[in-house]
């Protein structure tokens, strides 16, 4: 790498505390929230407590929003995981006549905006009779996720040397045993990674569960109606504690990933 | 034929939609041997070896091994193995796990994997804890050595090569030719190998197939396709070479085109109407001193001179245009400055008429 001179390195230190700042100080702020003692949060803070986030930590109703959540977010990380896998082998890895098509259509849904895709969806669950829950959620989410899980691991299997497949047939393998042996080991980052975007995405998601769930409801869901109506630093407690939950997931995907690597 | 062939191709024809990548191919390959098909891009040997490890289906025709029929066999039921242009190494699998790999497929057990593993990487001069490594840490040289290795743990009855050796530098290709070569006698194996160098194919094959346009144009041993090719193509493919184009009158006078070539009185033995034209390789032709003769001789200023290494080439310019590229030894180099005129000469042994005035075998006689 090339050294800097004294101007670009105080422009750089400058751009990073900016953008640290520009993306950070909203979270502190709701960190602040959480702590203070006052209803409606106010600087300095006078008087910090940990009550709202006991509060947030040991009320039922909480737990089961973070119930209904995971619920659907290991659902939705599990089977877009899947889907995205044999997508990405379509997208990237066969060609056949369509596709082209498919390349472009499965990119619909990603730009589709995810509140008319929400309303969309709920029209559509009510004309085949089905009763929105959990599971429609699932489903609404999987729209909007499989695609850009499938686009994930599409990157990766477009490294692939199709050479491997082949020798591996030629030395005697089956179809499935080249799967396991070959294909999926290989594509396995992508596979993991697409995963962890998921789980966050899903677990994150409000326009489509607000349409979607029925009467389950997620964090989310829960959050905005109690900032609509009843607002109590419970709030951003429980943002805060879903922030930390999220970060940890995301060491432990990327200290996976990177153990799948090693092997790689 | 009493003798029934190891592996014979019959009359395969490969087509891609409206494309014809293979032309009614028949070969007759011997058990043990070391067969090279040589083409350049697009002439159909990447094809031919496909069809014949399973990875493409043919269109027509048969292939059969030992007298039963193989290409109706799918890929992974097929005692043949490819070592790819690639290589296909399994890069996250370790040295050893990728030798065993065909082991494992065919059940053999852990413990008889592992010593077969470490027979083989001693075989190929690889040092016996390169079993643990990943493919990643190794040389060029060293992954060609892993696939070769895989390839035999398979013990096929025919080894395929794509090109493999078309990624490496230039010495150690040399030095893996010479290698390759050596194995194969160790092993006994049938090697089918194909490359678009003559010069890689000359070292290593005991016969050599050269193809053109999804066609065999010649199949012959290196000596026979070096000095005795049936085209131009064929002549022209391996580098170097003279061509004369020459016709010989209805009264058996030949009619020289361009060259200003002239012949002694007995030295060409063609027939009268014969067309075609006549090859001399570089290193047979000679500079004439004055009151020297030849059989066959020439005029011309020198123009160029390139050093070889080993050797010296000299382009030099005849008094019919023509531009004739001569080799000697380093040590019988002849020195004359650029723009002299030189006297060229060879011998009529040195000469071989190729019939037909189109490029390939069979384009002209039609």
């Amino acid at each position: 790498m090339k050294p800097v001179s004294n101007t670009t390195r105080i422009a750089l230190y400058l751009y990073g505390f900016l953008i640290i700042a520009v993306l950070y100080l909203p979270l502190v702020s709701v960190g602040f929230a959480s702590v203070s003692k006052a209803r409606y949060l106010t600087f300095p803070i006078n008087r910090y407590t940990s009550e709202w986030m006991v509060q947030a930590v040991t009320s039922p109703n909480v737990h089961d929003l973070v119930l209904t959540s995971l619920k659907i977010a290991v659902s939705v990380t599990v089977l877009s995981m899947v889907i995205g896998f044999f997508g990405a082998l379509a997208f990237a890895r066969f060609q056949w006549k369509y596709r082209n098509l498919f390349q472009k259509l499965i990119l619909l849904p990603i730009f589709f905006p995810q509140t008319v895709l929400g309303l969309a969806l709920l029209i559509w669950f009510s004309a085949l009779g089905i009763q929105p829950s959990w599971k429609t959620a699932v489903v609404a989410h999987l729209v909007w996720i499989a695609p850009i899980t499938t686009l994930i691991i599409a990157i990766r299997a477009y490294g692939f040397d199709p050479a491997l497949e082949e020798a591996a047939r030629d030395m005697g393998a089956s179809t499935l045993t080249i799967l396991r042996e070959v294909t999926l080991p290989l594509l396995m980052p992508g596979v993991i990674s697409a995963g962890l975007f998921a789980f966050l995405l899903s677990w994150g998601n409000f326009p489509l569960s607000l349409f979607t769930t029925g009467v389950d409801s997620t964090l989310p869901k829960w959050l905005y109606a109690r900032m609509v109506s009843g607002y109590t630093p419970q709030i951003p407690a429980l943002g805060v504690l879903s922030v930390v939950g999220s970060a940890l997931l995301m060491t432990i995907g990327f200290l996976v990933f990177r153990w799948t690597r090693r092997r790689a | 034929m009493l003798v029934q062939p190891f592996v014979r191709i019959d009359n395969v024809t490969k087509r891609f939609g409206r494309f014809t990548a293979l032309d009614r191919i028949s070969l007759d390959i011997a058990e043990g041997e070391f067969l090279t098909i040589v083409g350049p891009s697009g002439s159909g040997k990447s094809t031919l070896i496909r069809l014949l490890v399973g990875i493409d289906d043919v269109t027509e025709g048969t292939i059969s091994l030992n007298g039963s029929r193989i290409d109706t066999v799918p890929a992974n039921k097929r005692p043949t193995c490819m070592v790819f242009q690639s290589l296909a190494l399994f890069p996250h699998m370790s040295v050893g796990k990728n030798i065993e790999f065909p082991l494992k497929l065919k059940k053999v057990t852990p413990a008889d994997r592992r010593a077969r593993a470490l027979e083989l990487l001693r075989l190929l001069r690889l040092p016996e804890d390169y079993y643990g490594k990943m493919i990643g840490q190794l040389s060029g040289g060293e992954r060609q050595r892993v696939a070769l290795a895989r390839a035999l743990a398979f013990d096929p009855e025919i080894i395929v090569f794509d090109e493999p050796l078309s990624a490496l530098d230039y010495r150690l290709r040399k030095t893996l030719e010479k290698e390759l070569k050596d194995l194969h006698g160790r092993t006994g194996k049938t090697f089918v190998y194909i490359t678009h160098s003559l010069e890689e194919a000359m070292v290593m094959s005991d016969r050599i197939a050269i193809m053109r346009r999804g066609r065999f144009e010649q199949i012959a041993s290196a000596e026979e396709i070096y000095s005795r090719p049936v085209s131009r193509f064929v002549a022209s493919f391996m580098g170097e070479v003279n061509l004369f184009d020459l016709a010989v009158d209805g009264a058996g006078q030949p009619v020289w085109q361009g060259a200003g070539v002239t012949a002694a009185p007995g030295a060409l033995t063609l027939a009268p109407g014969w067309q075609g034209a006549l090859m001399v390789r570089p290193e047979l032709v000679r500079f004439l001193a004055p009151g020297q003769s030849a059989d066959f001789t020439v005029q011309g200023q020198m123009a160029a001179e390139y050093a070889l290494g080993s050797r010296i080439q000299y382009s030099v310019q005849t008094e019919g245009g023509m531009v004739i590229t001569v080799e000697r030894p380093f040590e019988a180099r002849h020195h004359g400055a650029p723009g002299a005129p030189v006297a060229l000469g060879w011998d009529r042994d040195a000469v071989h008429p190729i019939a037909g005035t189109g490029e390939g075998g069979g384009d002209g006689k039609a």
